[in-house]
Parts: structure tokens; sequence; C-alpha cells
């Protein structure tokens, strides 16, 4: 009984911060309404599918990687970001390239969405700024777990 | 014996040992890039310097011999100083493409760097540009840039292997590693120079790019490729869970044992490494009537006890043979000679081995197996292979592939069709897995326990550094299981469960063991 009692006093008590919320939003909006405390903002909801947010400057969203000045992916797998993923998503495959310069070049490059987490160390190991998680694409879901695994010719894009 | 003094530490060191050798015994590390145990000292580096009270320069450690009083300081002030600017000068020439370097993770300059240097360079100028692929031999890859001209290579090609291959072409800054125009070097143990380079300069294209170092588990063992038993380092990768593991071992490092193989291995170990991977035996099956079973070992050793006992029943022992090769351990021969020839009185048992190959005069030796002299010294009273003798036989056990090596296809097979039961332990797929009854994988000397004696007459300990995928189960095992099942001497095998055990039987038994 006096369990019951305290669970409907909780639900009371809910129900009065949703009130305090209200009252709080729909009063500064209506001072704005009336000219008042104009740079105070109330709560707005944004209507999310259709309406989306700006994504933050330093934001992480989906991996991409880069290329050289002739196309070239400037990865020159030297397995760091594998190193260092602490959710062991990304599996590279070296392969020789002629030009000595370079030498290394990933002739395989996977990284699988369902297991990233989203640290970012791998774009803070990279030491040629081959990848980035700068592409704002952060609605990443798939039907299917094989879609997740994404391969060189993807991420270069 | 002199007493010198090592930063402040009190320590003995033998007559006619060099500072760096001195400091290093009493676990004090010197720096160093040119100086290797197995070469007389170069001092070409200048990395080991070290301060010696009363003497106005720093003196080189890895050159100067102990002398009874000597007060030496191997990390004052300007000690450190001296090497951060050695460090400073090899770091003016050598590129910094560490991510893409195969010694990047085991490189000594990147160590020496993290420890005494960590500078910015206060050079200016360009780097020079030299070859970046310069072919040294079948397997050797030159990188010029990142050569430190510690001359280690040379060093090994001239006193080693006597080839004297390589030299050090031209002066200052042109000086460059070279070899004759016309020639690569070619020579069996050219392997070990990617791996006494301090630097990348020298990579071995078996391996390049193929993982980086820090992925692999280093695990020691025993080469098993010839009589030698050359001590080595099986560097195989644990696998990714995003990629499926292509092989596990990415590559054999010699393990430096002065009374073996000093700091060498030849290239026909190093390279052959393919087999532990290649046409492996994984799944142990029961061939009857056209029909292949899968089986779990119990339930083949019921089998097989079966087959001997109904034999032994009918006193026909005789008709009971036995195939063994020397590869196996000491402790497998041991048991093999227990239970077959002591416990059931067989007399058939013959020896199928790989063919001999040829030997070099350094370490490889013509002998391809692991433990021919472990075989002569357990007393295995072995027979060469006969086909004919085995026709006349009710059950075969064959240990290893290697009798579809030595005899003809056409006669095995006769012979063996006339054979009842054959149970064959392999590890790897031969001709023979069509011709047997049972088939029964095994792990190879790499992935099991034991003991082998080399060519010398030493006896070896060794542990499984890879994981053994498959049905099967190591010979030891399945002998002491049979032995158990059969009941043949119970007080003798029931308390013997590990190599160990046998080994201890075995040092009890057989004098030369002690």
């Amino acid at each position: 009984m006096i369990r019951a009692l305290g669970d409907f006093l909780e639900i009371i008590k809910g129900g009065l911060i949703t009130v305090r919320h209200f009252n709080t939003n729909m009063w500064f909006h209506t001072l704005k309404v009336l000219g008042f405390k104009t740079k105070r903002k109330g709560a707005v909801t944004i209507q999310y599918p259709e309406e989306k947010k700006a994504l933050a400057a330093r934001h992480r969203s989906l991996h991409r990687l880069m290329r050289r000045e002739d196309g070239k992916p400037r990865c020159v797998s030297c397995l760091l970001c594998v190193t260092v993923c602490p959710s062991e998503c990304i599996s590279v495959e070296a392969a020789e390239d002629p030009d000595s310069e370079i030498q290394k070049v990933p002739a395989e490059f996977i990284i699988d969405m369902s297991r990233c987490c989203f640290c970012g160390f791998c774009v803070e190991a990279c030491p040629e700024d081959a990848i980035r998680m700068d592409t704002g694409k952060i609605e990443l879901a798939e039907y299917q777990r094989r879609d997740l695994v994404l391969d060189l010719d993807k991420l270069l894009k | 014996m002199p007493k010198i003094l090592i930063d402040d530490r009190m320590v003995e060191a033998a007559e006619g040992l060099t500072l760096l050798r001195a400091a290093e015994n009493a676990g004090i590390p010197i720096p160093h890039f040119c100086y290797h145990t197995a070469f007389p000292p170069e001092g070409s580096c200048r990395m080991c310097l070290v301060e010696i009270e009363g003497l106005p320069k720093l003196e080189l450690a890895c050159s100067t011999m102990v002398k009874e009083g000597l007060k030496v300081q191997t990390m004052s002030a300007k000690v450190v100083e001296a090497r951060k600017g050695v460090l400073e000068f090899l770091l003016a020439e050598h590129p910094l493409d560490c991510p893409i370097c195969d010694k990047a993770g085991e490189c000594k300059l990147q160590d020496y760097f993290e420890e005494y240097g960590l500078f910015r360079s206060q050079f200016k100028e360009a780097k020079e540009k030299r070859e970046k692929k310069f072919k040294l031999s079948r397997n050797l890859i030159l990188d010029r840039e990142r050569c430190i001209l510690c001359t280690r290579c040379v060093r090994f090609l001239n006193e080693i292997t006597k080839t004297e291959d390589a030299g050090i072409l031209n002066r200052g800054i042109h000086s460059e590693v070279g070899i004759y125009e016309s020639e690569l070097i070619d020579n069996n143990y050219s392997g070990n120079l990617a791996q006494i380079c301090p630097v990348g300069a020298i990579t071995d294209s078996d391996f390049r790019f193929k993982t980086r170092v820090w992925f692999l588990e280093s695990n020691e063992s025993i080469c098993p490729l010839c009589s030698r038993g050359c001590n080595i380092a099986i560097d195989s990768h644990p696998g990714h869970p995003r990629a499926l593991r292509t092989r596990r071992v990415y590559r054999v490092r010699a393990r430096p044992n002065p009374d073996v193989n000093s700091h060498w291995i030849c290239d026909y170990g190093r390279y052959g490494y393919a087999y532990l991977d290649e046409a492996r035996e994984d799944r142990l099956v029961w061939k009857k009537g056209g029909l292949e079973t899968r089986l779990i070992w119990d339930k083949a050793a019921q089998i097989l006890t079966e087959k001997v006992r109904s034999l032994v029943h009918l006193r026909k022992n005789s008709r009971i043979g036995v195939v063994l090769h020397s590869n196996l351990t000491n402790e497998e021969l041991f048991l093999a000679d227990r239970l077959f020839r002591k416990g059931l009185g067989v007399e058939k048992l013959f020896l199928a081995d790989p063919p001999p190959g040829k030997g070099d005069g350094f370490l490889l030796t013509s002998d391809r197996t692991a433990n021919r002299r472990g075989l002569l010294e357990v007393g295995l009273p072995v027979q060469a292979l006969d086909a004919k003798a085995l026709s006349d036989l009710d059950l075969l056990f064959i240990f290893g592939h290697y009798l579809a090596d030595g005899t003809s296809a056409a006669d095995l097979k006769y012979a063996l069709e006339k054979v009842e039961t054959k149970a064959l332990f392999a590890s790897h797929k031969s001709g023979l897995d069509g011709l047997v009854d049972f088939v029964i994988p095994v792990p190879v000397i790499a992935e099991k326990n034991g003991t082998l004696t080399n060519v010398d007459g030493r006896v070896q300990p060794f542990v499984a550094g890879l994981d053994f995928n498959g049905d099967g189960l190591p010979e030891w095992r399945a002998l002491l299981d049979l032995a158990k099942e059969l009941k043949v001497e119970p007080k003798y095998f029931w308390p013997l469960a590990s190599p160990e055990g046998v080994y201890q039987a075995l040092r009890k038994e057989i004098p030369f063991f002690k």
C-alpha cells in the first residue's frame, strides 16, 4: 500500500518536472515574441528526418580515404590504423608500388562499420592524413551486415 | 679476473673481454649499431661511447678491453650528449619512412632515438636521394637511403660465409654498400643479412610488406629441416577478426646458440616454412569398404587395439609391422621401442625417411631429418624399407608420409593391399592416404613438445610454438594411449602422461641421455 503510494508520488513528481519545463519554455518564448529577452533561447524541437541539425566542425562520421594529387590513394598501408583500432574493425593488406618513392600501397582496405566505435583513433594515428572521418554521413544503418563492410573502392569515393 | 667499476657498480669481467661485453654480461646495455657478438669490433658507428675516468675523450666500449681498475660511466651527461650527436648525424641522412619500413618496431635506430634523441632536426638541407630498391640477392632488397654504413653485412660476408660479395664503395657522403656489378649475392646464408641489419636497409622480399613486426608472436623452436637442429624463432600471426589469416607463419629467424648455430641459420631453413601450412592432414578418417567415416581418436584407438589384441592372442606378433621415421622426437622413438619391440614383441620395424639433400659444409647437413642421431641412440633396430617385407603382414602402423617417397607407387600399392589393417599417422597429405585404412593427423615439430638430438649428439628440448588444428594428436600421446589401452606393462606406462615424463623415463634407461 505504502509502496503503491510511493510510486504514485513519483508519477506526480515526474509530471511536475514536465510542467516546469513547459512553463519555463512557454515563458521565454512569450517574452521573445513580445520583444523582451531576445537573446535567451527556449527549447525547440527539431523535426529530425526532414530537418537536420548542422554537425559540429570536429564531428566524427563515416570514414573516407584521401587521394594524392594524381588520384592514387594516399594510404601507404603502414597498418598504424589497424594497430590502434580498439575494435579491430580495420584490415589492410599491402602491395608493392612500382614507384620507389611510394613503395607501399594498399591492395585491400576494409573497414567493418558494424564493429567501428567512431573513436577516431585511426585518423589520429595516420601519418599520411589518408583517412578522415569528415564525410558528414552519420546515418549508416543498412539492412544487411555485409553492406556495412566497406572496401577500398567505397572508401575512396 | 680484472675488476672494473661500471656506473658505480663493481663488475668482475673475464680477461680479454671488451667493455661492451662486460657491461652487457652485468646487465648494463650499451647502445651500438655496428658491433655484433659474432664479429671482431669495428667501431664505425660511434654509438657505444662511454666515459672512462682519467681519459680526456670518450672511448668506444666495443673495442676497449677491460683492465683492472677502470672506472666507466655509461650514462653520464657527456655520454648521453655524445650519443645524441651520433644519432643526429645518422638521422641527417636516414629517411623517416618508418611507416613503410619493415624494420620499424625492432629497429635499433628507432629505439635509440626514443631513448636518447627525441630532438628536432637542425638540418636545413634536404636529405640525399639514393636508390630505394637495390636488389642484393634473390631475396634481399637494399635501401641505400636507410643504410647507416655499419658494415655488419660486409663483415658477415667476409667472415662467416667468406664469399666476400659486398663492400663499401666510394668515399664520404657517397659511401654505399655495393656488390659486384654482374652478380647478386648467392649463398645459402644470405637471409641472415636482413636479420643482422640494425636498421631497415636490407629487407627480406619474403617478408616485405606482409605485416608489421609488432603483430607477430615469436615462439622458440628447433628447425627440423636438417639434422643440425638450429635454434630458431618462429614468428606467427595470431590472426585478425576482420581478415582471414592467409598463413600462420610470417618468418623464421635464427636464435643465438653458440654451441649449435651461433647466430645464423641457412636459407633452406629460413624460407622453407611453407610445409607448415601446405597440404596438411586435418581429418581423422576410417576407410572401410569405400566409405570414409570421420572418427574420434578414442574410437580409432579401440579398433586398433582390438586388432592388435586378436593378433597377439593368436601368437601372430610377427605379423605386426611398424614404419618409423627420423623426424619423431626422442620420446616418441623411445615409446615406440618400448611399446612395439619390448611390449608386443614386434620384430618388423622399418624406417622410411625423406630423401637426403645436399649439405653445404657449414650448418646445413645432407641428412634432411631432425632426429637421426636420436634414433641411433634410442637403439631401435630398424630395417631399411622393403616393399616385399610389408606384404606378409596383417597390421601395419605407418608413421610419417615419407613411405610414398622412397618406393614406387605400384609396388607400394601391391604390398599394402595384402596388409589387412593399415594405420597412417601423418602430418601431410600424400599418396599413402588412399592406400590405408586409418588416417590419423599428427602435428609437426613446431606444434608439439619434446626433445630432438642433433647431429652432434646435443639433446635440445622444444615446446609447441604453433597451435595444431586438426582431429589428430601427437604421436607420443597416441603411443601412450595405445599402450594403456592394450595394458602393456601397465605399471610402466600408466604414470607417463607428458613428453617430460617420458623423457625422465628415457633418461633412466638409456645412458646417452643422462
